[in-house]
């Protein structure tokens, strides 16, 4: 059953291990695997044909997925002067948790019960798996000796009905082309005997009946030969049905039509009313190919086979089978999971019709179920799960597999639901219509966490005491989709002392609005407020190489923004926002402070460093616009990321705070990852190596905060060196490289960094670079390795000419 | 208030009677052209021996000089008068510090010199160093940051430790020579002086001894090698910059702060601003667009991009 799951919880990249391994499922449902083929097998139509019977349609057969049958009468096959109809009958699609009768007992039992088993109704019963074909082998390994001479050839029926005989080979031979064919001829699949296999006598009879009636053979005959250990060698001999050669081919796609159903004839019609019959079956037959919608087969499949008809001459039974192949493979290569050739029809004329039901989607069902699975009135509103669905998924479209996993990512990215399915069924209503029903179970509305931790902070003489046992944590609480439009107030508030909380409370309390242009709009638009405060060393207060220790400055912003992202592809994004923010910079012991420190070479420390602050209290409050765009076209090629990504950022000072704030302040980031090799994609091949190139310039023009000044140095800038510990100056520039050679199932790199001030640090106050002693531009190199998230890499920083081994966390770039 | 700050020159009568004589000499001088007053800004590596100078040229004690540490990071003005003309000579502590430049000290000089004007600048090393660096560069080239190019038409670069024995037996002529030729050097590229200013190789050197073993002529004055008196020479050429015509260099808040980078290109910005929407939001939005049209679709997207026509 074609059905995907996913956690809410689990990320993208997790999830896509999660479809493969379902993928792989798939495909072995719908092929025809010659160990499973044997389970699948149908019960004789109610009345036999006989060589009088109208060459048209049979009576309904029905063929699994796995293995249709061309059902058609041989005889009708030399009867008809006209066309013939060779049916397959239309199909258990998708194996979509449909349940045939008998099918719940029979599944599992003993396949020894032979017919009985197959509760009438003219349906197969249909097993999944091999499973249950294995057990019918272990279940029966008693047999009974044919109890006649060795080495004699008996015909079926004389055979005993009470014995079970033991099949020790079983050979195929092709009367017409007098040699015995292997197992390997597309034949042996038809036949569900097996070599080793125990069968009573009438469910080698019943066999011999499926494949006289399948319409591949003209006739079938099937003969024993006594072994001396008692077991039987048995011979099927058959004549293969052909038809008169085609010279064209036509591929119809005829889901969600009625069935042609046939019409009784009398036998005792006369040859003239007989002509009348043919002919108005023809026409009907006509009809229906003209009522038919044409297949999504591409021309080139189309020439595939043109190209066999003409090699082949006549149209032979082999033939149609592997056309048949041919066109399902390609549907079930391109994701069609649930396309069928169903029928040949317009045999014997010079046109092959071939009849596929593609899987037409006859209804989207959207469901929501609650923890026991069962169907409840969701809270999310319908148009948020439907713009998610591809086109592709809805009424009229072909059930396309892809559709599908693209419908599970796109809703499980809305990050409401914890368990999404999306499922294809067979449409009971519609024969060959397809209803793709969405599961979802929503995620609790209202959350709340909290998280607590203890610390223990080494008090005087470094020895932990009872008062320097500090409870921290987080408080959090969510309400998500609101109104059931995913419109969501987070919140939360940390510390790391609950008991003194003033140190360092830091609180975020965020709207967010998706949807800005109402559900329906296909702009995507989120409109995002929050009120949020943080705190952060500042790396500008830091010293270069010669220093040993800058007293640090904490950096405290505390205030709201909003902002409106416009997602313009699933990567690249365009935000827009204002934001008012007070930044406060305070020393160690929290006391603001208007400028920065410094030790003097006495151990003295003297507070009359850079200022800290435009307005020199210590305390700057403004507001400003902050846009943000970011095009981002990667993709991953086997798990290496390739493309480009360009990023520019901008604050743009509004004049609005303490000393009237004007200022721009822009960053350009331009990232490149060319794929130096082309290679195969697929799961398990090796990525292809990758030549990163990376810049970076940013720039301020007007005021200018020493918090706001862009610092060169540390993991994201030049790597080997400390945050900031090249300088902080008013444009930089950041050059990087790194080339990245795929190892085993990770990469090794090389990379080369460049961070340089263009002679801005003066221009920023107080001119922290000179200050603090940094020189304003190094450049650095070394390699690395990954190991899933972690980078372990060897820096040599270029000032110092010394290296050293880091560890970090995700991606440099 | 001035002449309550102002202490009368007394040292002047310590020094020997001809050096007296030629004091007022050059004083008289002055006069003439009309000067009262005469600040003189004393800079340099710590440890050379700028305070010694000071105290030297005033005739006693007025800056504490200690051998091993610095004097302390403030800068102390020395003023004098004497008949009618009033004599400043600020003495600065070192600007080295942990091999460099302090900026910090660079700072505190600057606003100290605050709303004042700098007739000359003693820019003081030893003699009896050999070699020049890399941070003498610095210390010209932050002195200059600080004040301007023109400081050095003002300057008068003074060679402490005059008395002393060049090495492998050069000539001390020669030597003198070497040495100033190297400090010009020094002081033409850290102060960015262009070859064809003439004035920047002009800049006079003078020869100082302080120490209190310095040899002495009859008259009791101190003498360097050459037998030239070094105080009244120092003074001669203190006054020779002085009326060199160059213009004193006035210490303001403009020149302190330097010019504020926060002001610069500041009326620009909304042109600026207009150019990145233009030039650079709006590329990058025609490049996602592209990107849009140019993304590889599924094939089973492609496929079936048709609306549903079909009924049920």
């Amino acid at each position: 059953m074609p059905t995907f799951a996913a956690s809410c919880h689990l990320f993208n990249a997790t999830l896509s291990p999660t479809l493969s391994s379902r993928r792989r499922r798939l495909p072995s449902s719908a092929s025809r695997n010659p160990s499973t083929a044997p389970s699948v097998k149908y019960s004789t139509p109610s009345k036999n044909p006989t060589s009088n019977s109208p060459p048209t349609l049979n009576p309904p057969v029905f063929t699994s997925l796995r293995k249709p049958f061309l059902a058609a009468t041989a005889a009708a096959a030399a009867a008809a002067s006209f066309s013939v109809l060779l049916h397959f009958s239309p199909v258990e699609l998708c194996g979509g948790g449909f349940n045939p009768p008998g099918s719940g007992t029979g599944g599992g039992g003993g396949g020894g019960g032979g017919g009985g088993d197959f509760g009438g109704g003219g349906f197969w019963r249909k097993i999944f798996s091999a499973m249950p074909a294995a057990a019918d082998e272990l279940e029966n390994t008693e047999w009974d000796s044919h109890g006649l001479p060795a080495n004699i050839v008996v015909q079926l029926n004389k055979l005993s009905g009470f014995k079970k005989y033991k099949l020790s080979e079983i050979l195929f031979f092709d009367k017409r082309r007098w040699t015995t064919v292997g197992t390997e001829d597309s034949f042996f699949e038809m036949v569900s005997l097996r070599p080793g296999g125990i069968y009573t006598k009438s469910q080698l009879q019943k066999e011999l009946e499926t494949l006289a009636t399948c319409g591949m053979f003209e006739k079938v005959d099937m003969e024993g030969k006594t072994n001396p250990d008692g077991t039987m060698k048995l011979t099927i001999s058959f004549t293969e049905s052909t038809w008169q050669s085609a010279d064209r081919f036509r591929c119809i796609n005829v889901g969600l039509m009625p069935q042609s159903k046939p019409i009784e004839m009398d036998p005792d019609m006369t040859d003239k009313e007989k002509l009348d019959y043919y002919r108005s079956q023809e026409k009907d037959y006509r009809r229906r190919i003209d009522r038919a919608r044409p297949c999504l087969l591409p021309a080139s499949v189309h020439r595939e086979i043109l190209q066999m008809l003409r090699d082949q001459g006549k149209v032979s039974a082999r033939l149609l089978q592997k056309i048949r192949d041919r066109v399902q493979k390609w549907y079930h290569d391109e994701g069609y999971a649930c396309a069928q050739v169903v029928n040949f029809g317009n045999l014997n004329t010079k046109e092959v019709v071939c009849e596929v039901v593609e899987g037409d989607i006859t209804q989207l069902l959207i469901q929501f179920q609650d923890k026991l699975g069962n169907v409840v009135e969701g809270n999310t509103q319908f148009p948020i799960i439907r713009r998610e669905l591809p086109k592709q998924l809805r009424q009229g479209h072909v059930f396309n597999i892809e559709a599908g996993k693209q419908a599970l990512r796109n809703v499980n990215s809305l990050a409401l639901f914890s368990n999404i399915e999306v499922n294809p069924r067979p449409d009971e209503k519609n024969e060959g219509g397809i209803i793709v029903e969405i599961k979802l179970k929503e995620l609790e509305q209202k959350q709340a966490e909290v998280s607590t931790e203890w610390s223990i902070v080494p008090g005087h003489g470094g020895r932990p005491t009872l008062a320097s046992l500090q409870p921290g944590g987080t408080v959090s609480f969510e309400h998500r989709n609101i109104k059931g439009l995913n419109r969501s107030i987070l919140g939360s508030v940390t510390t790391s002392n609950f008991l003194n909380p003033q140190d360092d409370l830091s609180f975020k309390l965020e709207y967010v609005h998706p949807y800005l242009d109402g559900v329906y709009n296909l702009t995507n638009r989120t409109l995002r407020a929050s009120c949020f405060n943080s705190r952060k060393l500042s790396p500008v207060f830091t010293g270069g190489p010669g220093i040993d220790e800058v007293p640090p400055i904490w950096v405290d912003r505390a205030g709201m923004k909003a902002n409106i992202t416009e997602n313009l592809t699933r990567q690249s994004k365009f935000t827009y926002g204002i934001v008012m923010e007070e930044v406060t910079t305070r020393d160690e012991s929290s006391h603001i402070s208007p400028n920065g420190q410094r030790v003097l070479p006495s151990g003295g420390i003297s507070a009359d460093g850079p200022p800290t602050t435009l307005s020199g209290t210590g305390v700057d409050r403004m507001a400003f616009i902050q846009a943000n765009i970011t095009r981002d076209n990667t993709k991953y090629v086997n798990g290496a990321i390739v493309g480009q990504r360009n990023v520019f950022q901008l604050d743009q000072g509004l004049g609005i705070g303490s000393k009237f704030p004007f200022f721009n302040r822009h960053q350009l980031t331009c990232t490149g990852f060319f794929q130096l090799k082309q290679v195969e994609e697929g799961a398990g091949k090796p990525p292809p190596p990758v030549l990163v190139l990376h810049g970076h310039y940013g720039g301020c023009v007007g005021d200018l905060p020493s918090y706001d000044a862009f610092t060169i140095g540390g993991p994201y800038s030049v790597r080997g060196y400390n945050m900031g510990e090249l300088g902080a100056a008013r444009n930089i520039l950041e050059l990087a490289a790194e080339l990245r050679i795929p190892v085993k199932n990770t990469h090794m790199y090389i990379f080369a960094e460049h961070g340089n001030d263009l002679g801005s640090s003066k221009l920023v106050k107080g001119n922290p670079t000179e200050v603090y002693r940094r020189l304003g531009h190094g450049s650095s190199y070394g390699f690395g390795v990954k190991f899933g998230l972690v980078r372990a890499e060897y820096a040599v920083d270029h000032n110092s000419s010394t290296g050293s081994v880091f560890l970090r966390f995700g991606e440099r770039f | 208030m001035a002449s309550q700050l102002f202490r009368e020159w007394a040292g002047i009568q310590q020094f020997p009677a001809a050096t007296q004589t030629k004091l007022l000499e050059l004083l008289g001088k002055l006069k003439q052209e009309n000067v009262n007053t005469l600040t003189i800004l004393v800079m340099g590596k710590g440890g050379v021996g700028k305070s010694s100078t000071v105290n030297s040229i005033v005739g006693e004690r007025a800056v504490a000089v200690s051998a091993f540490q610095s004097e302390g990071p403030r800068p102390v003005m020395v003023s004098r008068t004497r008949a009618g003309f009033n004599l400043h000579i600020i003495d600065t502590p070192g600007l080295i510090e942990g091999g460099y430049v302090n900026f910090q000290t660079l700072e505190i000089i600057k606003r100290f010199l605050l709303e004042k004007s700098i007739d000359v600048l003693l820019y003081v090393d030893r003699l009896d160093t050999y070699r020049v660096d890399n941070l003498d560069k610095q210390i010209v080239r932050a002195i200059t940051d600080s004040f301007g190019k023109e400081i050095w038409k003002k300057a008068l670069i003074v060679l402490t430790h005059a008395q002393l024995s060049p090495p492998d037996c050069l000539e001390y002529d020669v030597f003198f020579a070497r040495r100033s030729e190297a400090l010009l050097k020094v002081v033409r590229s850290g102060a960015k002086i262009k070859k064809q200013d003439t004035w920047g190789s002009n800049i006079p050197f003078a020869l100082v001894e302080n120490s209190g073993r310095c040899n002495k002529n009859k008259n009791e004055e101190k003498i360097i090698a050459g037998g030239t008196a070094w105080i009244p020479n120092l003074v001669k050429t203190i006054i020779d910059v002085t009326l060199n015509g160059s213009k004193a260099i006035k210490v303001d808040k403009k020149l302190v702060e330097g010019p504020n980078p926060n002001r610069k290109w500041k009326e620009f910005i909304p042109l600026i601003f207009a150019v990145q929407y233009f030039f650079i939001i709006k590329p990058i939005q025609r490049a996602i667009k592209q990107d849009i049209a140019r993304e590889a679709r599924p094939a089973w997207e492609m496929r079936d991009t048709g609306s549903p026509l079909r009924k049920y």
